[in-house]
């Protein structure tokens, strides 16, 4: 799976609530060769032309307006599984941003950040790299933490997941701001290496969000 | 100015909130009631006194007419009826305390002594107590100890006599104007608290419902303008730093540093994020790492200082990342520049620039909440502060 298409170009799809910036986006990320296959206004839009449509990529905005990106991605997971999401969201809503990764999302992205910095990012996520700011490198640790100190759940309940001690001190150097070069030479191992501690850390976050939704759905009868 | 049917109908409304704006609201109707069946005693006393008590029998009648339209007059004023309400309520207390010291001072005149001999009461009698309660209520406690006392002297003149009776008397007004004006002052108190947690409160969901309008308009738009700007190029480059500085600027205002709790405990996630800027990144957990306010307002300064010390030292293009994290027993705080680093063998010579002298400020603060300060520094990794805390003085 190379995550593109027979021309070569990453298959975009832009879900934002406000035009002047959908609209942006779109052309400057065609005008770099990518190729934008869709654009969606809110949650409901983005999950059905998503399905439809199939992106490598769903550049997603949380703030749609009465609906929310974070139930969005959790169903884009759901129905096309193949698409990656990164967001792009100009909140300050580190809560949401947290849901966000932990329905499913690859890697999140401030609105400010540069067209460079954009495509670079669009670019990893179709490969199914994380993409990691330190904010939210600084995010996950607090929500493993959290995990970790959570009252200890019934028999039954998925395992709390936890990071190895690498995987840890990788975190917390990505949330001190060392890029992933930066983080290999100090730890004395391959770029590579950096990269998939990196994407442990939320892979094992969204399995258990995964595991306690449809534990949740047994428990309500919801589950077929 | 508050209209009677507009008081009613706001304590209609639920009570909280008139509790809150006026404390003192229950006291003032509770005055009334005592007034009332204060008056309905002495009626009742005088009344059965009056064949053989009483020198002029129809005077002390009259006496008893001008104390229930007083009482009437009071009763309307301490409502709020009166000009001025609420404020014209502490003149009325006074002379409430003028006109039962006067009722008082007709005894000699009214009442046979032969009648206070045998432990009968003057004119006003229980009823001139109710001022007491009135000054305590609108002076606090100096003024329902003043009230207690003027009312004492008043009964013991105007009596003749100082006895076992009248000292009785005397303990129970000074009592009684003691505990209301204590009352009053811790109540008065209390709900100045609550009015500030309220308007805090108030604020906050204000803010919120701007943030989520402005978000999709205001933040997009410059967001947009400072994507376009560097896109431009030119003198364009400008007029996107200018709106991606305004953007980060509007975010953080808009998120405010968080307010402090009914428990006096404050986020520190929320403080340090007002920090963040096109050139400072702050990382926190996503809830609140809630810490005692004073301990949040160190903490905050400290990074403040670091963050200065940065600007100061590493050179205008450094940048610098803050990030908090809840360890287990211990919540650190970190400060990391990409600037050069301070090289070993040379903290000697930085401290010569005046750059230990910001370690010393910072150090300061962090000895005075019981944390500890570390400094990493190096040419690869730049330079860090670590600021540890144990989560225990949380």
């Amino acid at each position: 799976m190379t995550g593109q298409n027979s021309d070569g170009a990453i298959r975009v799809m832009v879900v934002d609530d406000h035009p002047i910036w959908r609209e942006g986006v779109a052309r400057d990320l065609t005008e770099r060769g990518l190729d934008v296959v869709a654009t969606a206004p809110d949650a409901p839009a983005a999950v059905r032309i998503a399905t439809a449509v199939r992106p490598d990529v769903v550049l997603m905005d949380l703030n749609l307006g009465p609906t929310s990106g974070v139930d969005a991605i959790a169903e884009i997971a759901r129905t096309s599984p193949d698409s990656r999401v990164l967001v792009l969201s100009a909140s300050g809503e580190h809560a949401d941003v947290l849901e966000a990764v932990k329905a499913g999302a690859l890697g999140y992205l401030v609105k400010s950040a540069g067209v460079d910095e954009l495509l670079e990012a669009i670019r990893r996520t179709a490969r199914g790299v994380a993409v990691f700011t330190p904010g939210l490198a600084g995010l996950v640790l607090g929500e493993y933490r959290r995990l970790a100190e959570a009252p200890k759940l019934a028999d039954g309940a998925p395992a709390v997941p936890a990071l190895t001690e690498r995987e840890t001190e990788v975190l917390r150097l990505v949330a001190k701001g060392m890029t992933a070069k930066q983080i290999a030479a100090k730890l004395v191992v391959s770029h590579r290496t950096v990269e998939s501690h990196v994407q442990n850390t939320l892979r094992k976050l969204q399995l258990h969000n995964r595991s306690q939704l449809v534990r949740y759905a047994i428990e309500q009868g919801l589950a077929d | 100015m508050t209209s009677l049917p507009e008081r009613a109908r706001s304590r209609a409304q639920g009570a909280t909130l008139v509790d809150m704006e006026h404390p003192l609201e229950p006291f003032w109707r509770g005055i009334i009631a005592y007034r009332l069946l204060t008056l309905l005693t002495v009626v009742g006393v005088t009344v059965y006194h009056l064949p053989g008590g009483y020198e002029r029998p129809a005077a002390a009648v009259g006496v008893l007419l001008v104390m229930a339209v007083w009482t009437a007059v009071t009763s309307w004023g301490y409502l709020g009826g009166l000009p001025g309400a609420p404020d014209g309520r502490a003149r009325l207390a006074v002379a409430d305390l003028l006109v039962c010291v006067a009722t008082m001072a007709t005894t000699p005149w009214i009442v046979r002594a032969a009648h206070l001999d045998d432990g009968g009461p003057g004119m006003g009698s229980i009823w001139t107590s109710g001022a007491v309660l009135a000054c305590a209520v609108a002076f606090r406690i100096r003024g329902g100890l003043l009230a207690a006392l003027a009312i004492s002297a008043a009964l013991v003149l105007s009596k003749q006599r100082f006895g076992v009776l009248e000292l009785g008397d005397i303990q129970l007004l000074v009592l009684a104007g003691l505990t209301v004006g204590f009352a009053s002052h811790v109540l008065e108190r209390t709900a100045a608290r609550l009015r500030r947690l309220t308007a805090e409160q108030a604020a906050a969901g204000e803010r919120e419902r701007l943030t989520r309008s402005i978000h999709d308009g205001v933040l997009q738009v410059l967001a947009h303008v400072q994507r376009r700007g560097a896109e431009i190029g030119g003198d364009a480059t400008e007029l996107g730093v200018l709106a991606g500085e305004q953007e980060t600027a509007l975010r953080a205002l808009l998120a405010g540093p968080g307010t402090t709790d009914a428990r006096g405990r404050r986020d520190l996630a929320a403080a340090l994020r007002i920090l963040a800027s096109d050139r400072v990144t702050v990382s926190a957990p996503g809830r609140p790492v809630e810490l005692a306010a004073p301990v949040v307002d160190e903490v905050e300064g400290a990074v403040r200082a670091a963050l200065a010390n940065v600007a100061q030292h590493a050179g205008a293009g450094a940048r610098a990342w803050v990030l908090v994290e809840e360890l287990p027993g211990t919540l650190e705080v970190s400060v990391r520049d990409d600037g050069p680093g301070i090289p070993e063998g040379r903290l000697a010579e930085a401290e010569a620039q005046g750059r230990l002298g910001v370690s010393r400020s910072i150090r300061g603060r962090v000895e005075e909440i019981g944390g500890t300060l570390r400094l990493d520094t190096g040419p690869e990794i730049g330079t860090e502060w670590v600021i540890a805390l144990e989560r225990g003085q949380r």
